[in-house]
Order: C-alpha cells, then sequence, then structure tokens
C-alpha cells in the first residue's frame, strides 16, 4: 500500500535523502520554536516601542538587523512574531488533525451512507478555496487570531481526513482487526486501540507538513491586513509593514521575515515527508 | 573434476553473503542441471534454495556479495558484463515464479507482456514476436485469444501457463521454476506440472524446480537436491533418495510431512526452528534439531562425501552410514 | 479427566456443539455457497477439503460471524447464532465464546505492536473482567500450553518466526475458551517441520481441551492427520461427506477421487490427473 502525502507542487520537488537536510531543517525549527517560547527574555528591545527619529535606520550595534518604518526593532519584532506565527498554524493544525482523523476514521470505518456523506461534504469543503474561506469569515467576525484560525482548521480538515480515511480503509482490510472481531471486541475500542495507532504516524507526518502550509496561508491573511490584529508581531504583517520601506531602499525588514516565513515552511515540509518515508519503511 | 559437455547449469563453491548476516547465506553449493535434466532443489524456508536459483539470473539481493561460479552453458553468469547478462535473461535461462499475479503488470496485455523482452531484446519485429507469442501460448494450451486479455481476465493457472510461455519465448536451454505451482490449487498444479514437464522434454531445456513439497519433488524430477541453512545436506537421484534417505534431515522432513499414505495420529515434528542468519554455524547446521546428534556433529562441519555403492549420492552427514536403516524407515512410498 | 481449561459453554445436551444446515451465500450471481450442512461432535474435528472458489472459506467466515448467510442456521451448543449479531456487549462476548478463529497467515493476522503477553491479556480483560489478579498466571498457562516461554511473552510480533506466531494465535483463541475453534488454512503458511509441530499442538489441545476443531484445508494429508470427518466441497455444495479415513479410503466421488490422485507422490501421473479434471 502507498500512501502519499498531499503537497504542494513548488515543494513537492525538494527531495528528503541526505540526512544532513532534514538534520538541518529539524535543528532550525528548534531553534524557531526556542525562540517563540523565551521570546519575552530574548528579544533586546519592546518590539512594538516605536522610535521615529531612527526609522530606516541600518543593522547597528543597538539594532543588530536594523529597524522599520517606524523605527521598531526589526530582531525583536522577528523574535517575538514567531509567537503569533507558530501559534496560529499550530490551532489550525490541531483542528484539522483532530477533527480530519474523527471524520476519517468514521468514514472509513462504517462506510456505506456515512461514509458518501463525509466524502461528498468534505470533497466540497476541498473545493473551496481556503483562503477565500478564511477571508469570508474574517470579515464577517472582524480581527482577531480565532476566526482564521477555525476557517483554515475547515479548510485542512478535508487533507487529513482523505488520507485517514484511506489509511483506515487499508487497515480494516488487515485480518488482524477481523481477528479482533472475532475476539468480541467492539468496533469502538479496536478503532481506538489497534487502528489509530497504528496509522498515527502517517497521520502526524502529514499534519507536521499541513502546519507549513498554514503558516503561509496566515501570514498571507496577515499581509493582507486581515486576522492578526494591527499591533501584535507577526511575520507576515512584518512583510506588509515593511512593504513602503523596500520602496525607500530598506528592504531588511522586509525580507528577513520572507525568509523567516519560507525557511520555516520549507522545514516543516522536509521534517513531514522525512517522517513518512520512515514509517513507509518500517512497514516494509 | 570436468564439466560434461551437456551440463546447461554448473555451479561451483556458490558463496553468498548478505550485510548483517553472521553467516553466509549460501555457503558452498555444488549444483548441477543436464539438458533435458529436472532437478529439484527442495528446503524450507530460509534454506536458501530460493537465492540459489535466483542467483543464477544474478538476481540478488542489495548488497549480495559472492563467491565460486555459476556456469551456464559454460559461461559465468557472476562475471558476466550488463549486455550478457542481459542477452542470458532473454534467450538462455528464463525464471518462473511462484506467485503469476504478482509477476505480470495487471495494467498491460498478455501479448505485450510476452513480446515485451523479444523486441526489446532481441531487435524482433513487433509481428515475428507475436507470432512466435501465439506459437507459444498454443505450446501451452491457451489460444491466441489471450494474447488481447489482460492478466485479471484469467484464472491462476492460466496466468502460470502465460508465465511458462513467456519462459518459453526466448528458446531458453534452462528453466528456473521457483515453487511455481504453490499458489496453484492441487489438481490444478497437476496441470501445470505436467505441462512443464511436457514441454521440457519437447524442447529440450534443463529444469531446476525449486520447491518445498518433497512429494512434489519425488513425483516429477531425475535428481534432488536438500537444503538446510544454506548448504547441500543431500543429494541423489529422487527415487533412490526418497525410498533411502541418508541424511536425517531428509528423513525427519519426509516423516513430518502429513501424508495419505502414513498412519493417522501424532506426526514426527522436528523438534526447534531453522537457525536464523544472526548466528553463526559451527559444525553441522542440522545438529541443533538431529535426533542423533553427538559431539562431533556440533564441532565438525560434514563433508559431502559419496554413499557407499551408490556413488551418484552426496549426504553431509557424520554419521550417515551408521544409520542407513533407522533413516530408511521414513521413506517415501506411494 | 479434569477439564484444565474450561471448554466454553456447556452444550445443551446432545453430542453435537456445532450444526450447520441449508447454508446459502450468493455473492451477486456468483453462488458461493449452495445448501450447505454438516454437523461437529462435541470434542470433535471436522474437515472442510477443497480448491479455491469451492465456498470452503466463505462457510467458515459464516460459521465464525465474518460473514452473513442468506439462507441457513449455525447453531452452537444449541443456540443460533445465524441471526444478526447483537450490538450489545454481552452477546458480543458470547458469540466470540462460541466460535473463534485462527487464520492463515499468522504475519497478518496479529497487530505488529502488541506484544504477545499484552495480546493474551487484552482478550482476557475483554471476557474474564472479574478475575483481573489471576490474569497474569492465566497468560503463562497459555503461553506454556502452546508451547512458548516467558521470552516469547514480551516480544513483539515481528521478533517471531511464522510457527511461534501461529502459536500466539492459538493462545488467543484459547484465551476465550470457546466451544468451537475454525483453523482456517492454519498450517498452510508453515514450513513443513513447523507445520507438523502445530499440528501436534492441535492434536494435545484437543485431547486436553475437548475443543471442536473446524478444520479448513487444501491438505489432503493434514485432512487426514487431525480429523476423525471431512466434508468435500466443490462449486459451494458439498460433493461427499463422512469419516476421514472411510472418504480417503474409498472416495465415492469423481471429484474426491481427483483430489487424492492429485497429491503428488512418487510415480504420480500428471498428465492423467489433468485429463481427468476436464473429464469433470
Amino acid at each position: 500500500m502507498t500512501i502519499a502525502l498531499v503537497r504542494r507542487p513548488g515543494l513537492a520537488r525538494i527531495r528528503t535523502r541526505g540526512s544532513w537536510l532534514y538534520l538541518l531543517c529539524l535543528g532550525f525549527l528548534a531553534v524557531v520554536v526556542l525562540l517563540a517560547l523565551l521570546a519575552p527574555w530574548l528579544s533586546p528591545h519592546d518590539p512594538n516601542a516605536v522610535d521615529l527619529g531612527n526609522a530606516l535606520a541600518g543593522p547597528s550595534a543597538a539594532h543588530p538587523l536594523g529597524v522599520d518604518g517606524s523605527g521598531r526593532d526589526t530582531a525583536s519584532r522577528l523574535i517575538t512574531g514567531a509567537r503569533t506565527s507558530l501559534l496560529g498554524p499550530l490551532g489550525v493544525v490541531l483542528f484539522s488533525t483532530v477533527a480530519g482523523v474523527i471524520v476519517g476514521t468514521a468514514a472509513g470505518w462504517r462506510g456505506g451512507w456515512l461514509d458518501s456523506l463525509l466524502s461528498r461534504t468534505t470533497e466540497l469543503v476541498f473545493a473551496f478555496p481556503g483562503l477565500l474561506l478564511a477571508i469570508l469569515i474574517v470579515s464577517i467576525y472582524g480581527e482577531g487570531l480565532i476566526a482564521p484560525v477555525i476557517a483554515l482548521g475547515m479548510a485542512y480538515l478535508p487533507y487529513v481526513s482523505r488520507l485517514t480515511r484511506s489509511l483506515v480503509l487499508a487497515e480494516r482490510e488487515r485480518p488482524f482487526v477481523e481477528a479482533y472481531q472475532v475476539q468480541g471486541h467492539s468496533g469502538l475500542q479496536i478503532c481506538l486501540r489497534h487502528v489509530l495507532p497504528n496509522i498515527a504516524p502517517v497521520v502526524l507526518a502529514q499534519s507536521t507538513v499541513n502546519f507549513g502550509y498554514a503558516l503561509i496561508d496566515l501570514a498571507g491573511l496577515s499581509f493582507l491586513g486581515l486576522g492578526v490584529p494591527a499591533l501584535t508581531p507577526d511575520w507576515g504583517r512584518m512583510v506588509f509593514d515593511g512593504e513602503s520601506a523596500i520602496q525607500a531602499g530598506y528592504p531588511l525588514c522586509a525580507i528577513l521575515p520572507c525568509a523567516a516565513i519560507v525557511l520555516t515552511v520549507v522545514a516543516f515540509n522536509v521534517v513531514g515527508e522525512r517522517w513518512a518515508d520512515r514509517v513507509a519503511r518500517r512497514d516494509r | 573434476m570436468t564439466t560434461p559437455a551437456e551440463t546447461t547449469l554448473d555451479m561451483r563453491g556458490l558463496r553468498l553473503h548478505l550485510p548483517g548476516a553472521a553467516r553466509p547465506v549460501l555457503a558452498g553449493i555444488d549444483l548441477t542441471v543436464a539438458e533435458r535434466e529436472t532437478v529439484a532443489l527442495v528446503g524450507e524456508s530460509g534454506s536458501g534454495k530460493s537465492l540459489t536459483s535466483r542467483s543464477v539470473l544474478r538476481l540478488l539481493p542489495p548488497g549480495a556479495t559472492t563467491e565460486g561460479v555459476i556456469a551456464v552453458q559454460g559461461e559465468d553468469v557472476l562475471a558476466m558484463n550488463a549486455k550478457r547478462l542481459r542477452h542470458l535473461r532473454t534467450h538462455t535461462a528464463a525464471m518462473i515464479f511462484q506467485d503469476p499475479r504478482a509477476a505480470i503488470n495487471p495494467l498491460r496485455r498478455v501479448g505485450d507482456f510476452l513480446t515485451e523482452s523479444l523486441r526489446l531484446n532481441a531487435d524482433l519485429s513487433d509481428d515475428t514476436a507475436a507470432e512466435r507469442a501465439a506459437r507459444m501460448l498454443d505450446a501451452v494450451g491457451l489460444g491466441e485469444r489471450v494474447l488481447g486479455q489482460y492478466p485479471g481476465q484469467l484464472s491462476g493457472g492460466m496466468l502460470q501457463r502465460v508465465m511458462i510461455a513467456s519462459a518459453l519465448m526466448g528458446d531458453p536451454a534452462l528453466i528456473l521454476a521457483d515453487e511455481p505451482t504453490t499458489a496453484l490449487d492441487v489438481t490444478t498444479q497437476a496441470e501445470v506440472v505436467g505441462l512443464l514437464d511436457d514441454l521440457r522434454e519437447r524442447f529440450g531445456t534443463g529444469l531446476l524446480f525449486v520447491t518445498h513439497d518433497l512429494g512434489l519433488a519425488a513425483a516429477i524430477s531425475d535428481r534432488v537436491y536438500v537444503m538446510y541453512a544454506g548448504r547441500i545436506a543431500e543429494t541423489g537421484p529422487a527415487q533412490a533418495m526418497f525410498e533411502r534417505p541418508r541424511h536425517p534431515y531428509t528423513a525427519a522432513l519426509l516423516r513430518s510431512t502429513p501424508r495419505l499414505a502414513t498412519p493417522q495420529g501424532r506426526l514426527a515434528a522436528i523438534k526447534g526452528q531453522p537457525p536464523s542468519l544472526r548466528e553463526e554455524l559451527t559444525g553441522c547446521p542440522f545438529a541443533a534439531r538431529c535426533a542423533f546428534t553427538t559431539p562431533v556433529c556440533t564441532e565438525e562441519l560434514p563433508p559431502h562425501v559419496p554413499v557407499r555403492s551408490e556413488p551418484t549420492r552426496l549426504v553431509a552427514c557424520h554419521h550417515s552410514d551408521e544409520l542407513a536403516d533407522q533413516l530408511a524407515e521414513s521413506a517415501l512410498h506411494d | 479427566m479434569t477439564d484444565t481449561t474450561g471448554a466454553g459453554p456447556e452444550p445443551a445436551g446432545g453430542g453435537t456443539v456445532l450444526e450447520v444446515t441449508g447454508l446459502h451465500r450468493a455473492f451477486g450471481s456468483v453462488q458461493a455457497v449452495h445448501d450447505v450442512s454438516f454437523s461437529l461432535a462435541r470434542g470433535g474435528s471436522l474437515g472442510i477439503v477443497g480448491e479455491s472458489g469451492s465456498g470452503k472459506t466463505t462457510t467458515a467466515r459464516i460459521v465464525v460471524g465474518l460473514e452473513r448467510a442468506d439462507a441457513g442456521r449455525v447453531m452452537v451448543c444449541g443456540r443460533d447464532r445465524s441471526g444478526q449479531p447483537g450490538r450489545g456487549r454481552t452477546q458480543r462476548l458470547e458469540r466470540a465464546r462460541e466460535v473463534q478463529m485462527v487464520f492463515q497467515d499468522p504475519f497478518l493476522s496479529l497487530d505488529p505492536r502488541v506484544s504477545v503477553g499484552n495480546v493474551l491479556r487484552e482478550a482476557l480483560r475483554l471476557h474474564f473482567p472479574e478475575t483481573r489478579v489471576d490474569h497474569a498466571r492465566r497468560v503463562g498457562e497459555l503461553l506454556d500450553q502452546v508451547g512458548l516461554g516467558s521470552r516469547e511473552a514480551a516480544a513483539l510480533p515481528r521478533q517471531l518466526s511464522g510457527g511461534q506466531r501461529q502459536r500466539v494465535a492459538i493462545a488467543r483463541a484459547l484465551a476465550v475458551k470457546p466451544a468451537v475453534l475454525v483453523l482456517d488454512e492454519a498450517v498452510a503458511a508453515l514450513d513443513v517441520s513447523v507445520q507438523a509441530q502445530i499440528l501436534n499442538l492441535l492434536a494435545d489441545i484437543r485431547r486436553d481441551t475437548g475443543i471442536g476443531y473446524l478444520f479448513i484445508t487444501h491438505d489432503l494429508g493434514v485432512v487426514r492427520c487431525v480429523t476423525d470427518d471431512v466434508v468435500v466441497m466443490r462449486h459451494g455444495r458439498v460433493v461427499e461427506a463422512g469419516p476421514t479415513a472411510d472418504v480417503l479410503a474409498d472416495p465415492r466421488h469423481a471429484y474426491t477421487r481427483l483430489l487424492l490422485d492429485s497429491v503428488p507422490r512418487p510415480g504420480w501421473n500428471p498428465k492423467h490427473i489433468a485429463a481427468a479434471r476436464r473429464a469433470l
């Protein structure tokens, strides 16, 4: 049985052969997560301290990565921005994974009309662009992280539920599942104790890849000025704020958050893909 | 010893190492198949019987290292370059696999499957190849209609005939059949075996028949090799060997097989399991499970010696001669 | 004789533990099982022989409850179990204690993540929750009964050989204390030397516990070795039935004769068999 993770075309070309790339990405992610966790202690300045007199200054001893158009320290904003930039995708992934696994397992295990109903419904969601859905919900509920996270969570649910469904279908055919049925275990018990733990690694690998995509989408929303409130430091928001700085010839405060986004997304992709490969090897 | 001219396959001292294994997977295999001869290679899983037959086509697992000589029609397979190897696989030796459904691409028509190798490797025109495919299908008792069908439309027995037809496409001198009937029903097995036997006679090929079924080996082969843990335990003419087994392993295998002719009741099972590849072996590989083990068995590797008064038989057992009468009790009668 | 493990529910009188009458099952237009009836004596062993497509496996799956019959009845210890399986826990467990099954492929019938000890503990926890303190002892007993030691209890399935895994599968079935054990080609995937060990083990277990065996196989040698009675199936129908020794010694039906002739042996003539098969 081959189960392919859903990946976007551009990223699908990255090959995860060498283990150095995987280790590098894993290390990079660890650093980003640590920065986000320890942001209040690590950031050299208040990320929201405005110093208009010093606007658009280049790197200096006090501001190693320079300042933005409002004179805010780029390094501090990058570090603090990691928090919102990671928290949002985390919410999206948690929501889509939990809900997707429930939907996919129910569809795959029960089959019949329930499968048709759930599969068609999720396909409907698939057909609707996630970003558009998020914009719609944000425009109804206004600013805040909750609305876009739930919207994107809904949009990502089909990725997880379709994968889960196909995995459960394959798992259900395995004789040991029948053996447990013959033993008198209920369907729910078999699912929880034997089917889900067996498919978990693959689903988690997909969720890891999804994390990167959710990060891009949420950054995109922030760039459009939706979602994250104006003053909260956030990578997507920083790119938006840095637009004018680029025009003024000071690209650093826009390029750095861009790089942070791209590198983090790639790292999540490499790590997730690597995990999936490992599961596939173990099963062989 | 000189190689007789008519020897199709002549394997000398084949040793095969795999990475991570504590002992050689094949530890010095000497095996010959003559023209028009059926040779059975019998053993349990892990004995190395499949590996032995696959190595004739140099279908080796990744990381395998080999020593020895595998001469097919006088040419050493292990020393061939890529071009010669392709020629060998297309024209000289062909393999029939256990599960035809797994060995045939389900999305291609039978006709494509049959002609592919010849069209690619022998520069035959499509028409000539198709004509030969139809002839071979006829030889295995299938109609030309099958050419246009997909594997999914055929039964297991028919597919195995297709497999045999494809093995015959290149007019090989040697057919390697790796458990070709294990996935088939017993009545179909008889048909496929009968067919193989016919074709061997008609095309003058040698046949190396790998099987775990002693009864089948006894029924169809001229000579038998019994393998255990990467070595030949015993070899000789089929009839003599099954009537008077001289290696305790052969005898034990015969006794532990549930048969129609033996009295009902408990079987004489062989205790324990075959040695794992992680263990090194000193002495006789069967010593740990043998009922007649003495200290010499665990210390010294028994050499292959000819059986007294039967020079065509070789047996690797320290006590073969003393045990002759006891072992003969487990003979296979019809 | 003292019954060391118990044989599950006591039969409701009579010498029959399993009675199957008039079983029918169709898949689409294919009649997989057509009017199949047989009965299994208490402590007896019944073989169902046939080739692929004979309906023997479907019959076994109906008996176990993995497949539904279109018509017909399956009675175990006098209770009808051919109806729609109930969703209630009590009924589910009761059905499980009537019939257990050992599957063909020991490599696939065990959850790769669950250790041998836990496989057995799961079954005990489900069926005997009230005797929880006893479970460790019982796991030891079961392993001992199938010839495994405490070393194997901690092992995962992939660390065991095929024969050892099949022993685990048998122990798992015994843990439930079933009245009938269905063995679906349970030794077909094993090597000859290991197969003999398992067949002997099964004979010992039957002698010690009085569990009835329904033995599904294509191998007549195995049938002869482990069954008292045999049913020969072809194309979904029973073509011949009777005591194993009689059927194998003096087959009445041409198909049974063909099956017997097909078993390879010295002096075997495959061409005759092929001709007989076509004539049938």
